[in-house]
């Protein structure tokens, strides 16, 4: 076969590089392997310093608003994963959540503890995983191997319990599908008794390492005001002095029962971010424990039950679909069919790792979605970096881009 | 028969429905339920028109005049401290009545309350930007620009995000189908080798069952690999793969099943 | 300090290997998989998981390049979509020969999950692909044992003879 010439035309070909005021246009992306994902900024540089960006995304724009309009309720679930794939169960959550109180469903309480569980495991392995990235891009090769070898053994745990290391799908609208397995709680008070160590093994190598220091002080720094009219959530914006955690104000599943603290800090840089991020991983183990406590308590009292009962939503447990004709039937609709939710429109806000991940959900009485909307908190820090890389260096925009902790699964959707 | 599928509204539809089924709805209460929020109608009415309002799932809907929203948003941010847009967006509803429902989703952190401010604008109406009020707006409206085709009168950059500046469509119209038009088909190819290229390289493969056996020019099954383009009969014998050649590697010690060792457990 | 003693008494007394000029250039070629990270979505994390602490993959030679002029191994580790489209094939296209493509994943594969407007149904519809490994997300194991057996299908190349340039069409 003949070969022929691809038509692809230098992608430079609408900017201006013979510039009249001495402005460097530099194209940053969209692979680049310190920008987290497929991340392109156009920088205007004068000399060092940038005083335009421009970020561009949609790299991986994969149509999942449009996806989950022709999907029916339960089988969206699997591709709310691929979200923010570094903590999928946290957007299993989110939606599992907005669909349950479009229904006004209530889980079992043991569901709930198992779900805060999952939570909080996902929430230790996306900060894990932040600070692998982050210190690996700033040149701390160390930490990226310990931090990674550390989140290998949260994922052990989840493997066991769902069969999947990244993408979960563990959670069900309704409930949790399955109980946890009889080494989880073991292989979990293993992991959380070392954790202190490990983290403390994280500072020592940060916290007074000049360079690191260097590169995270003073540089990347959001004011309030800068923050919340970006819609900037999570720990972007509990680092620029504002202490909002939705777990916190707004509690959802058993978060009113557990005691932690919310870690902010009124600097707005990058250190502070960092900072924020480890007191988080702090604050989770804290949670942890007390989670394998109200287990251990619900495994007492009897409470067995996982799945919400609500026939006309949610089927039956496999022992009475496999025994009973009337469940079976319910659930050969649900399944082929889908539930109808009611009408109407929810819009349902939960804390995951990267900040405030919300799920607006028209519903028409179909078993389709009218329209669903994904609030993904990345999609904002990202567009933050247009306020804040201007004045800054070109070695910043690698350290402030680690530090927004944005992932392009969610940015994109 | 071939089944009439309208062509306003391409989104799955549920093939089957009971003729005397009537969906419930989620429940509204009135909005004097909540202090808060009658206090926070009570400021608004006093100086824009509101439609409707009520409070659903614990949140306020109001429904508002299209060209107020500038005016409204700035009341809500700088008098009743909602100080963050959460999120924006539209919903489609050409097919119904050729309009389409705009959503601003705003968040009080003092009073821990959640608005969702609402109106409807005709087809091919521009909204006002509130790109002044909350820089959030900025990508938002982009966002909305790039999905539903609808222009934010104001905005300083008003341009797709998403899709490609060179995409045609909006693709969460209800007009638009899931697996792309004619143009999205071809996007990638025409692009890269042009259009002359489209019958070697071929359509796209859309459907997800396709699986087919009898192909060894691009897949192989596993264990049972032929050299490329092999007819395939279904007798092939069973080959399978090792890591390693047979004879050995050169320069690399051979790996052996014996020798190697099982690393049970996993905390070690 | 350890000390290195080479036994010339065996193996024919000196430390001289002699082989064909094949089986060197394949050794070399096949142990030295440097591999661009091109780390899309999901798959990407597995991949740098399979670069990390636990399942090592410098043990193989594979070491994640920054740039494609270093690179001879593309594995494309995630969804592909239309507008990243034309800078895939930028990529390889700068890559210098002889180079090899792992598409890693279901998205990478056929397009997946994402059966949508947005992402490219293959990634061989862009450029030619050495082997696909299935799975959503695929294990490190998987793409451990897949650039095992690229490593086997580079053994089985004639080093001598110019390789033919892969293209697509």
């Amino acid at each position: 076969m003949a070969q022929v010439q691809n038509r692809l035309r230098p992608f430079f070909e609408n900017i201006t590089f013979d510039r009249d005021d001495n402005e460097l246009v530099l194209n940053f992306g969209p692979q680049h392997p310190s920008a987290h994902g497929q991340l392109r900024l156009m920088l205007h540089l004068q000399q060092e310093q940038i005083v335009k960006a421009h970020p561009d995304v949609g790299y991986l724009h994969r149509g999942m608003e449009k996806m989950a309009e022709n999907m029916i309720y339960n089988e969206f679930m699997p591709t709310t994963d691929r979200m923010d794939y570094i903590a999928s169960s946290s957007n299993n959550y989110g939606f599992a959540l907005a669909v349950e109180k479009l229904i006004g469903l209530e889980v079992p309480r043991r569901a709930k503890v198992i779900r805060m569980l999952l939570l909080e495991i996902n929430r230790l392995m996306s900060h894990l995983f932040w600070l692998a990235t982050t210190a690996l891009d700033i040149g701390a090769m160390t930490v990226f191997l310990f931090a990674f070898r550390e989140r290998e053994y949260l994922m052990d745990i989840i493997e066991g319990y769902c069969g999947a290391r990244l993408t979960h799908a563990a959670i069900r609208i309704g409930g949790v599908p399955l109980d946890i397995q009889d080494s989880f709680l073991h292989q979990l008070r293993v992991f959380l008794n070392k954790l202190p160590q490990n983290i403390k093994d994280y500072e020592d190598l940060l916290d007074s390492n000049r360079i690191w220091l260097m590169r995270m002080e003073e540089v990347g720094v959001i004011p309030t005001e800068m923050a919340l009219s970006w819609g900037c959530t999570g720990p972007m914006l509990r680092a620029s002095g504002v202490a909002w955690d939705i777990r916190k104000e707004e509690p959802y599943e058993l978060y009113d029962e557990v005691e932690f603290n919310v870690p902010y800090s009124d600097k707005g840089d990058n250190f502070a971010r960092y900072r924020i991020y480890m007191e988080e991983m702090r604050e989770s183990a804290k949670i942890l424990y007390q989670c394998i406590d109200m287990y251990d308590e619900c495994v007492k009292n009897g409470e067995t039950e996982l799945m919400a009962h609500a026939p006309k939503y949610i089927s039956a447990p496999k022992l009475d679909i496999m025994t009973q004709n009337y469940s079976l039937m319910q659930h050969f609709v649900l399944v082929t069919q889908g539930m109808r939710p009611p009408v109407g429109e929810v819009y349902v806000a939960t804390e995951s790792p990267k900040g405030e991940l919300g799920y607006y959900i028209n519903s028409q009485g179909g078993p389709y979605p009218y329209r669903l909307k994904l609030r993904a908190p990345s999609f904002w820090h990202t567009g933050i970096l247009t306020d804040l890389l201007p004045g800054h260096y070109i070695p910043d925009v690698v350290s402030i881009i680690g530090t927004t902790n944005i992932v392009f699964g969610e940015v994109d959707r | 028969m071939r089944a009439y599928k309208p062509k306003d509204d391409l989104q799955a539809k549920a093939y089957y429905t009971d003729r005397y089924y009537v969906a419930p709805q989620v429940p509204k209460s009135a909005v004097e339920d909540d202090e808060i929020f009658a206090a926070d109608l009570e400021a608004i009415k006093a100086k824009f028109e509101v439609k409707e309002a009520y409070i659903q799932v614990e949140q306020m809907v109001i429904y508002i005049n299209a060209h107020d929203i500038y005016g409204v948003l700035e009341l809500m941010r700088d008098e009743l401290e909602y100080t963050q847009l959460s999120e924006m967006s539209a919903i489609d509803w050409l097919a119904k009545d050729d309009t389409f429902e705009i959503f601003y989703q705003m968040l009080s952190m003092t009073k821990r309350k959640r608005i969702r401010v609402k109106y409807f604008i005709k087809n091919g109406q521009a909204v006002d930007s509130v790109e002044k009020l909350f820089r959030s707006a900025d990508w938002s409206e982009r966002e909305m620009f790039d999905m539903f085709g609808i222009e934010a009168n104001g905005h300083p950059f008003m341009k797709r995000i998403l899709m490609p500046y060179d995409w045609q469509g909006y693709p969460l119209r209800k007009s638009y189908p899931l697996q792309g038009d004619e143009f999205a088909a071809w996007y990638e190819v025409d692009k890269i080798y042009g259009k002359e290229a489209r019958d070697i390289i071929g359509p796209e493969i859309r459907d997800t069952a396709t699986v087919d056996r009898y192909d060894s020019e691009r897949f192989a099954r596993l264990g049972f690999e032929v050299p490329k383009g092999t007819k395939i009969t279904g007798n092939e014998e069973r080959n399978p793969q090792e890591y390693q050649e047979e004879g050995g590697v050169f320069l690399i010690k051979k790996y052996t099943k014996e020798s190697s060792k099982v690393i049970d457990d996993p905390q070690r | 300090m350890a000390q290195h003693k080479v036994n010339y008494t065996q193996d024919g007394g000196l430390p001289v290997a002699l082989t064909s000029i094949d089986k060197v250039v394949n050794w070399g070629r096949s142990n030295s998989l440097w591999a661009l990270t091109y780390g899309l979505a999901c798959c990407g994390i597995e991949m740098m998981a399979a670069g990390a602490s636990r399942y090592d993959f410098d043990r193989y030679g594979t070491i994640f390049r920054a740039s494609p002029r270093q690179s001879d191994l593309m594995i494309v580790a995630g969804t592909l979509t239309k507008k990243h489209a034309e800078f895939i094939k930028r990529l390889y296209d700068q890559m210098t020969e002889p180079r090899w493509v792992i598409s890693m994943g279901s998205c990478a594969n056929t397009g997946g999950m994402f059966n949508t407007y947005a992402t490219v149904q293959g990634v061989d519809r862009i450029i030619p692909v050495d082997l696909y490994l299935p799975g959503c997300a695929p294990r490190p194991e998987t793409l451990q044992y897949g650039v095992m057996l690229l490593q086997k299908k580079i053994r089985a190349n004639k080093a001598g003879n110019a390789q033919k340039p892969k293209r697509l069409m």
